[in-house]
């Protein structure tokens, strides 16, 4: 018993623990509505632009939060007049832009090597996180979650039916601006936890999960949120035993959750669609 | 309040590419009647749904809905938008009860929390729509009428006055179709104005009042009666209509000069008769 409370006593790894779980539940909520507009891998692609914005702001003695951001707005700005502008496809657009963005980002840190830990951005590391650092990614997780309790239901709209939602008086661009903002600062807190390689994992696999065991948007916000908590606080706890890598652990975590819901969802999971045609087919028989 | 309408005085769009879509449309359109728009695909239906509810802006022109400017229209929930089957994704986890209340939205405060008003709009829009006992289904798990239905119903809990219909009867059987028309009746003569955009010709004379052709602009607007005459639709339509005439020995045996003439494109066929092909229009056509 002792042994398993050993992580809470030290500060770094309660910090850790519940740092991991804000951000984890923000990226979830996020996950729900990226998956839903097969926009999952803009996640992938903010991540990786974001990375100038930081070695420009290491180079600045800036915040490096304010430079994410920045370079984060200034990437899904770039893709969306790329997109119109051309007839490229999306993911053309967003492979374009994004690894652009990360050879930028490279070319700033090779020229400047002793100014960013770029190690530290890819991979990320929540266990070595400092006060300030956390402090930003609690601030920018607070805010996200804030104005999604808040706009949940008139994001739904907007990316359920936009005309609809036009019609309906919405301000059909706005929230969508609004989303992608929140989705770049989300990246920017789950570049300290997971780094930037698998902040992608962060911002899909928890709503993609959730997807298949729902079919309401409310409950599949909430199970995705509590799945992306608690996968967050439980790698970052394990990593401790494990001595492994806290990102690795967080998503290999919310992998394996995936897999059980695609195999024992109560509806659409496959042991229950094999269910279903066994009834028939037994029904079928008999009648 | 005014009497609901919809004003449409010289309207013009084109396009950020340069294309022209529509150019001058004025029309003038009044609540109580079904008005069907019909045209070939491009010919700027969409263009001039899209300027109705201000989602295009003319290059010029003004819209006017019950005498209001559009945005003041939409504030108001005046106007509903029903879209097509194809633009909707079916895979989206909502419940047709869910859909239903996204369009109580602009009656809700800054939370969207539905307030038991807006429960009792959702229960009465399915009610309406007869798919009560579809409420707590994921919308893809329902049948092509079904799918119209839930749109139709939220339309109704929106308590829009100006129904916008893209293409209703696309991919739905003649029994639905006809059940739709029914319920489009019957909003209609409470006062409602619906507009609907089909290319589906034969379904046109059986439940619209006026009919709006148009092929890049107004060609001709009024009652079906007078409207939507042979001549009319050729020069609508061009040559993208089946067109197939039955006359003299292939119809009667003795010296009547009346003709049949049947215009389809891949729909219900449009069926004329008479002797010059095309005063009397048969109110019901037939699927092949």
């Amino acid at each position: 018993m002792e042994f398993l409370l050993e992580p809470f006593t030290y500060s770094y790894m309660v910090k850790a623990i519940w740092v991991s779980a804000l951000v984890g539940a923000t990226c979830a909520f996020l996950s729900s509505y990226l998956m839903l507009k097969g926009w999952s891998l803009m996640g992938d692609a903010l991540a990786h632009a974001i990375i100038p914005g930081v070695a420009l702001a290491y180079l600045l003695g800036l915040p490096y939060a304010a430079g994410a951001f920045f370079a984060g707005i200034l990437a899904a700005l770039s893709m969306n007049i790329v997109k119109r502008k051309t007839r490229l496809r999306e993911d053309t657009v967003i492979g374009l832009v994004f690894t652009t963005f990360f050879a930028i980002g490279l070319l700033l840190v090779s020229i400047n090597p002793t100014s960013v830990n770029i190690q530290g951005i890819i991979l990320g590391n929540i266990l070595a996180i400092s006060n300030e650092d956390a402090l930003q990614v609690v601030i920018i997780s607070f805010i996200c979650l804030l104005v999604l309790v808040l706009k949940w239901r008139d994001l739904m709209a907007v990316f359920f039916d936009e005309n609809h939602a036009r019609a309906l008086g919405l301000s059909v661009q706005p929230l969508q601006i609004l989303f992608f903002t929140l989705l770049s600062a989300a990246t920017v807190a789950a570049l300290q936890t997971v780094g930037a390689c698998l902040v992608i994992a962060m911002v899909v696999t928890p709503g993609a999960t959730a997807y298949i065991l729902t079919d309401r948007f409310n409950r599949l916000i909430v199970i995705a949120v509590l799945l992306g908590s608690i996968t967050s606080a439980v790698g970052a706890y394990t990593s401790f035993f494990l001595n492994a890598n806290p990102g690795g652990l967080i998503v290999t975590l919310q992998t394996l959750l995936f897999i059980a819901a695609f195999f024992f969802a109560p509806r659409h999971g496959l042991w229950a669609k094999h269910r279903a045609t066994k009834m028939i087919l037994k029904g079928n028989s008999h009648g | 309040m005014s009497k609901n309408s919809i004003q449409l005085e010289n309207i013009s769009v084109t396009y950020p590419n340069g294309h022209h879509a529509l150019t001058g449309v004025t029309a003038s359109i009044e609540a109580g009647s079904i008005c069907g728009l019909v045209g070939v695909n491009g010919a700027g239906k969409s263009t001039l749904f899209k300027a109705i509810m201000g989602f295009v802006k003319p290059s010029t022109g003004r819209v006017t809905i019950s005498g209001m400017a559009v945005k003041q229209a939409l504030k108001q929930n005046l106007v509903c938008y029903v879209p097509q089957t194809e633009e909707v994704d079916w895979n989206f986890p909502v419940l047709v009860e869910d859909v239903v209340m996204m369009g109580r939205y602009g009656h809700m405060g800054f939370l969207r929390h539905p307030s038991k008003a807006d429960h009792e709009a959702v229960t009465a829009a399915l009610e309406r729509t007869n798919m009560t006992e579809f409420r707590k289904r994921q919308i893809g798990e329902l049948s092509g009428g079904q799918k119209k239905r839930v749109f139709v119903a939220r339309a109704l809990a929106q308590g829009g006055q100006i129904i916008l219909l893209d293409e209703p009867f696309t991919g739905i059987d003649i029994k639905t179709e006809d059940a739709l028309i029914i319920l489009f009746r019957s909003l209609a003569a409470e006062g409602r104005l619906i507009l609907v955009s089909t290319h589906n010709l034969g379904s046109v004379p059986s439940f619209c009042d006026d009919v709006m052709l148009i092929n890049r602009t107004l060609l001709a607007h009024g009652p079906v009666e007078t409207v939507f005459t042979q001549e009319n639709l050729v020069k609508a339509f061009g040559g993208m209509l089946r067109h197939h005439q039955l006359v003299g020995a292939d119809l009667h045996d003795d010296e009547d000069k009346r003709s049949i003439t049947v215009l389809s494109d891949d729909e219900r066929p449009l069926v004329f008769y008479g002797e010059t092909g095309g005063q009397k229009i048969t109110k019901h056509g037939n699927k092949e």
